[in-house]
């Protein structure tokens, strides 16, 4: 099939939409599928040969961080050239209730569309006020898909309508085959933790709270942190005794993220918000780490109901302790956790789920080709005094 | 004629009937365009629910089930009764009670029970059950967009939808049938962050209403 993809938000800025659509459009190529991917980058170099830039988008501030746009004369131009050039069987667009590209192609093609949405958003105002504006471009949309239930229920919401739910892909052959960092620490007791570390919501502090317990349980135990953000606020708020037991990585690139989950004995998410998806648990399972998790919805789904990984009460740090310790004495549960962590991950791995995508693309697409909209062109007036 | 202080005026109107037409227009083709959407979306469904009564008529006919064999003659009766209509007409009542009459066949224990005999062709019936009813969500979603459109008050009074007839839903239960067996299962809620990827493998599933 020949497929065209449009990300909304700038390639080479770090994101999780942008690395959906990167990983989706890598394993459909593998798959045998033509694809081409239209989206906003700052530095053109960095796009791979499937993408086609569609310029420069400009910092907004929005619900609290800053969301990268574009919608302009020119990124239409582009997009314009792109839909003509391709004749499209499938158009996927991501996240197209953003100002963006996605949006901007939604408005400006006619034919087969699917749009996936990868927020959640439990109320957004924004969307609710956009409603009417959006729908024009939405009713062109074929086929919605949801990442995650959460997902699933913003849409349902905000837009009124229902999606199919295809879960987030991982990409489990490379963090299976990563290989530990080179400074991870010495010692065989070591707790990995990734996210935002002055984040509330990411839990570190939890994890940092159940840090003397643990040491007292398990002479050894060490903790490896990965993630921006103040490194030295967060030493502060470690036992002096203990803050050679911490050792800060600092925010870690893509390409090292699989070597932080290979560079511990546990993975350890203590996240206290209610996460819409359980990813990073799916990446750590990818990577061989026994997790340890909060009882929070989406990880207890993940996770099986405990069967693929520990589940211990959301911010309870004695009870996290205990579940860490007891796992570090045990290599032969851990190893248990591993091979059905493993299992759990092969429904994820991208060329499952991108078979599942696929499955929605034969499902719309017809005789017809994606072209661009009548009534979309430019039109030259030509004013008479 | 016109006096110079009417200009203003004129051209002010002139304006308003420029811009009231260009609205009209563009509201006409989002119309045209939900209704080559409602066309394609039906024909898919119509295609998925004629895939569905061939796996179903393979199986009775492997296993020689007399319930399922009845149901399947149904369905093709109607399905080549609905062949002989115009592309765009109705999927009436008889339609749905015939596919729902199909839907229940398929949930049966003795349907079920052909997991030994015959699992390629039962897993062959999942996945046609499932594209059914992944069908049937597109060409409901259709069907409301250009419903919301058509009941707006300017669409109407104007007709700007012509003389096409207003589409239906086509509201059959297809909800899919639980397998219990093995490692797999296919759940209609509760475990959406699931890839029901066991039972039906992969290729085609999770498509639960």
């Amino acid at each position: 099939m020949k497929i065209g993809l449009a990300c909304p938000y700038t390639w080479d800025v770090p994101g999780g939409v942008q690395v959906h659509v990167r990983d989706l459009a890598e394993t459909l190529i593998g798959l045998g599928h033509d694809v081409s991917v239209i989206t906003p980058v700052d530095d053109e170099t960095t796009l791979p040969p499937y993408a086609v830039d569609a310029g420069h988008a400009v910092p907004v501030p929005y619900n609290g961080s800053v969301a990268r746009l574009l919608m302009g004369p020119v990124s239409a131009a582009r997009v314009r050239r792109w839909l003509r050039e391709n004749d499209f069987d499938v158009l996927h667009v991501h996240e197209p209730t953003a100002p963006s590209v996605s949006l901007l192609t939604c408005m400006l093609a006619d034919g087969p569309i699917v749009a996936t949405f990868h927020t959640s958003n439990p109320r957004s105002k924004i969307l609710t006020a956009a409603h009417g504006a959006l729908q024009p471009s939405m009713e062109k949309v074929r086929a919605r898909i949801a990442v995650s239930e959460a997902a699933r229920r913003t849409i349902v919401e905000h837009l009124g309508v229902d999606a199919i739910l295809i879960p987030n892909g991982v990409a489990v052959g490379t963090f299976r085959d990563a290989t530990p960092l080179p400074t991870r620490p010495p010692g065989g007791a070591t707790v990995v933790f990734l996210g935002r570390i002055d984040e509330p919501r990411k839990g570190l502090d939890v994890l940092l709270a159940a840090l003397p317990t643990l040491v007292a349980r398990c002479e050894g135990a060490q903790l490896l942190v990965a993630g921006p953000g103040d490194c030295e606020a967060v030493l502060d708020r470690v036992e002096p005794g203990l803050r050679d037991r911490v050792h800060l990585l600092g925010l870690v690139s893509e390409a090292d993220k699989p070597r932080v989950f290979r560079s511990g004995q546990i993975y350890c998410a203590p996240n206290t918000g209610q996460e819409s998806f359980g990813i990073v648990l799916l990446e750590a399972m990818a990577a061989g780490a026994p997790v340890v998790a909060s009882d929070i919805d989406a990880f207890r789904r993940v996770l099986d109901d405990g069967h693929a990984g520990r589940l211990f009460p959301v911010g309870d740090a004695t009870g996290l302790a205990r579940a860490l310790a007891e796992l570090l004495a045990d290599p032969g549960e851990r190893g248990r956790l591993t091979d059905r962590g493993r299992a759990v991950v092969t429904a994820y791995d991208w060329p499952m789920i991108a078979k599942r995508i696929v499955g929605v693309y034969e499902m719309v697409a017809g005789d017809t080709p994606v072209s661009v909209a009548v009534g979309s062109q430019p039109k030259t007036i030509r004013h008479s005094a | 004629m016109t006096t110079l202080r009417e200009v203003p005026l004129v051209v002010l109107t002139v304006a308003v009937i420029v811009l009231i037409a260009t609205y009209l227009t563009w509201l006409a083709s989002r119309l045209d365009r939900l209704a080559v959407r409602v066309t394609d979306a039906r024909t898919g469904l119509t295609g998925q629910l004629a895939l569905r009564v061939a796996a179903a008529g393979e199986l009775a006919r492997q296993c020689e089930l007399a319930e399922l064999g009845e149901a399947v003659v149904r369905a093709r009766a109607a399905h080549a009764a609905h062949a002989a209509l115009a592309a765009d007409g109705p999927l009436d009542n008889d339609a749905e009670a015939v596919e729902n009459n199909l839907s229940r066949a398929l949930r049966s224990a003795q349907v079920a029970a052909t997991a030994d005999r015959a699992p390629d062709a039962l897993h062959a019936v999942d996945v046609a059950a499932a594209r059914v009813a992944l069908a049937r969500q597109l060409h409901n979603d259709a069907v409301r967009d250009v419903r919301a459109l058509r009941s707006r008050r300017v669409v109407r009074v104007l007709r700007l939808s012509g003389r096409r007839p207003l589409p239906a839903y086509f509201e059959i239960d297809d909800a899919l049938p639980v397998r219990s067996s093995g490692d797999g299962r296919i759940d209609g809620d509760g475990d959406e962050n699931k890839p029901d990827g066991g039972t039906l493998n992969g290729d085609m599933t999770g498509f639960a209403p």
